[in-house]
């Protein structure tokens, strides 16, 4: 049985058809990339995962550990182990990442049938994740993402997903905006939680993350389809020869 | 009954009942209010500042301000004393000797009951009661001075500190009998003093009643207070007050001002800046349901330079409710270098609330610096989602944005328990979050 399994799925946002088709099946432990220029439904897929409103399933299914997760609330869906990394981390004021992240991580545990970390566990377990990440505990003291700098967040993102310990972790353009060495601690994090119980999705624009994060297989996606799927060699062919190869008009993408 | 009718029943009732008020000294006082009160009526929405309150149920409402009414064991509303703070506990408007407790106070430092006071007949007290806030202008306030009857005094002499809080718990739980309050504190801070007072009004359902307060700070000369009150009165009650302060050279006042109680409630705070270098910072708001109404209204009277004021006042508001904010800044022409600011935001969970917020600022000197702003929105939906991805359960994501809301008038409450106090009133609305509204 496939651990994740896309089916023909289609979705619109405000009555506007995005995703026409994707079918994706994702292995336990596998690592699949998806690629696309900017328009091509890489956003939208993101958060139908993750069961954002607005974003309208018209037709076909996902499943997940052969559950319908299109049946499942958003909240539902983390506690079954479906985390996304969010492309543009949203600030929350007057919340601090410490509450925050007790209150999440001991929804997923009653969720998964597990005890509520009191106080002190949970400060030793947020610290001994927030090593991964190089987080500072400074970060950990403020509001959610106010004031983060763009890496920071980025880096907040793979800390929560630490936390949280999904067993399928989506991650939208977790590369976009991020500096070098940004860009360096970001995917040791994630690399770090590789696991052969722990599936990924990783969503990016560019080649370059993906020499830090070697994916299992590679698909290309455009106008809501994908176009190609295939290994990791198919990024490299995407860095030299663009989109185009593809039948993609990505003016605007291909100098990046 | 019309609000003309009721406004000359009140005033025979006086003329009947003011014999049993306490203070012969007031006398005098008490007839010039009740005058003015019976010249002026309950203020209605054609004067400017009641144009999004309207008093006519209230006007109209034949509350009785002498009754006395056997009171009840406060037992049941002991969860509203704040531990470890000197106590005055006034039930049904009058002081209940057995609940209220004062320790042992520095030298200088009075803490009694107003009724207490008014018979010692302190001289202090005649330059002082009912002096900082006037009755001209203002009927209700009027109106408590001719019934006032108990509350709070403290007085600090020059470079005296309070050691501990001193709280005032109002409760009103009067049976059949619709009461109205006319509670009063009086707080003189002499040079270089410094107190926490904390006022808390709450009350049984009942026949419904009015509470309507008039609290009166004075600070001296570089004096700092710190004003928290906590309104839970019984939803079915009104309840309208005003605290007047004036700020004397260098002081230093901050005032939190939470309602969650109330069918219709005002809570009017007013600071005149007296001295040079004086400072205040005016925080409050409410967490409203149902057909819950309430206004926050605020004046910051700069009548010298070098003042700075600060505002922030948030509102929640569920099913029906409806909250006010009225901002005032006036700023004279010789009180150059004020530095300003105000803010109100509102957070509206339902599609039948609604929030009016004014800023009204009267600038007439030109170096100043003045800004405000105010937002009406609903809740962030980036947000919910955001936490509700990381497994939070709606109901919970939604609790937690709201603490975060109302949680920024609470940030500068540096007392512990005081602050407990106030987050326990929105720890038991929040749990009320999501069921029905009682109507």
């Amino acid at each position: 049985m496939s651990f994740l399994s896309i089916k023909n799925l289609h979705a619109s946002v405000g009555g506007k058809e995005i995703l026409k088709g994707i079918n994706l099946e994702v292995g336990k432990g596998e690592i699949h990339a998806i690629m696309g220029p900017n328009g091509s439904g890489k956003s939208t897929l993101s958060y139908v995962l993750s069961g954002r409103e607005g974003y309208d399933v018209t037709e076909g299914e996902i499943l997940f550990k052969g559950a319908n997760v299109l049946d499942m609330e958003p909240h539902e869906r983390a506690g079954a182990g479906i985390y996304l990394a969010f492309q543009y981390p949203v600030e929350i004021p007057g919340v601090s990442n410490l509450t925050f992240l007790k209150t999440a991580v001991n929804a997923v545990r009653a969720a998964r049938g597990q005890d509520e970390l009191d106080a002190i566990n949970f400060l030793k377990f947020a610290r001994e994740r927030g090593n991964i990440l190089e987080m500072k505990d400074e970060l950990l003291k403020r509001p959610v993402n106010v004031g983060f700098s763009g890496g920071e967040k980025k880096r907040n993102e793979i800390f929560q997903m630490a936390m949280l310990e999904p067993s399928l972790a989506i991650l939208d353009e977790t590369d976009s905006g991020l500096d070098i060495d940004a860009l360096r601690i970001v995917s040791e994090g994630v690399n770090k939680l590789r696991s052969p119980d722990r599936s990924m999705v990783v969503i990016t624009h560019y080649q370059r993350l993906l020499d830090h994060i070697v994916p299992d297989f590679i698909h290309v996606l455009a106008d809501g389809r994908f176009v190609a799927s295939g290994g990791k060699e198919l990024a490299l062919e995407l860095e030299k020869e663009g989109y185009a190869k593809f039948g993609i008009d990505d003016g605007a993408s291909a100098a990046a | 009954m019309s609000s003309n009718e009721n406004t000359v029943r009140i005033v025979d009732s006086f003329e009947q009942g003011k014999s049993s008020l306490p203070g012969n000294w007031l006398a005098g006082a008490r007839e010039g209010a009740i005058g003015s009160f019976a010249a002026a009526g309950f203020p209605t929405p054609r004067v400017e500042t009641w144009k999004y309150t309207n008093l006519n149920r209230l006007a109209r409402g034949a509350f009785d301000p002498l009754a006395e009414i056997e009171a009840p064991a406060v037992d049941a509303w002991s969860g509203l004393f704040v531990d470890g703070c000197d106590r005055i506990v006034i039930v049904n408007g009058r002081v209940d000797t057995a609940a209220s407790t004062v320790g042992e106070l520095a030298e200088g430092v009075i803490v009694s009951a107003l009724s207490d006071a008014i018979e010692e007949i302190d001289p202090a007290l005649e330059k002082q009661l009912a002096k900082i806030a006037p009755d001209e202008g203002a009927p209700l306030v009027a109106l408590n001075t001719a019934f006032m009857r108990d509350g709070l005094v403290l007085r600090l002499a020059d470079g005296t500190v309070l050691e501990r809080p001193v709280q005032v718990v109002h409760i009103v739980d009067s049976g059949d009998t619709a009461l109205a309050l006319h509670p009063r504190t009086l707080v003189v801070a002499g040079d270089n003093s410094q107190a926490t007072v904390i006022e808390t009004f709450a009350g049984a359902d009942g026949a419904g009643y009015w509470t309507n307060a008039v609290t009166e700070i004075r600070l001296g000369r570089n004096a700092s207070v710190r004003h928290l009150k906590r309104q839970s009165e019984s939803t079915t009650a009104y309840h309208t007050a005003l605290t007047q302060v004036r700020l004397d050279r260098d002081a230093r006042f901050s005032s939190v001002a939470l309602a969650v109680g109330g069918l219709l409630s005002r809570n009017e705070v007013k600071v005149a800046f007296e001295g040079e270098g004086a400072a205040c910072k005016l925080s409050g708001g409410a967490l409203l349901r149902g057909r819950q109404h309430a206004d926050s209204t605020t004046e910051a009277d700069h009548r010298v330079p070098h003042t700075n004021s600060d505002q922030v006042f948030r509102n929640v508001l569920d099913d029906n409710a409806h909250s006010v904010f009225q901002g005032g800044v006036i700023v004279r022409q010789d009180a150059q270098k004020t530095d300003s600011s105000q803010s109100n935001r509102n957070l509206l969970l339902s599609a039948g609330a609604q929030a009016d917020t004014k800023p009204e600022l009267q600038i007439f000197a030109d170096d100043v610096k003045c800004a405000h702003g105010a937002t009406v929105g609903d809740l962030d939906e980036a947000a919910m989602f955001y936490l509700e991805s990381r497994g939070i359960p709606p109901k919970q994501a939604k609790a937690l944005l709201i603490e975060a809301f109302i949680g920024e008038i609470l940030e500068d409450v540096a007392d512990g328990v005081a602050r407990d106090h106030l987050e326990s009133a929105v720890g038991d609305w929040m749990t009320g979050l999501g069921k029905a509204a009682a109507e």
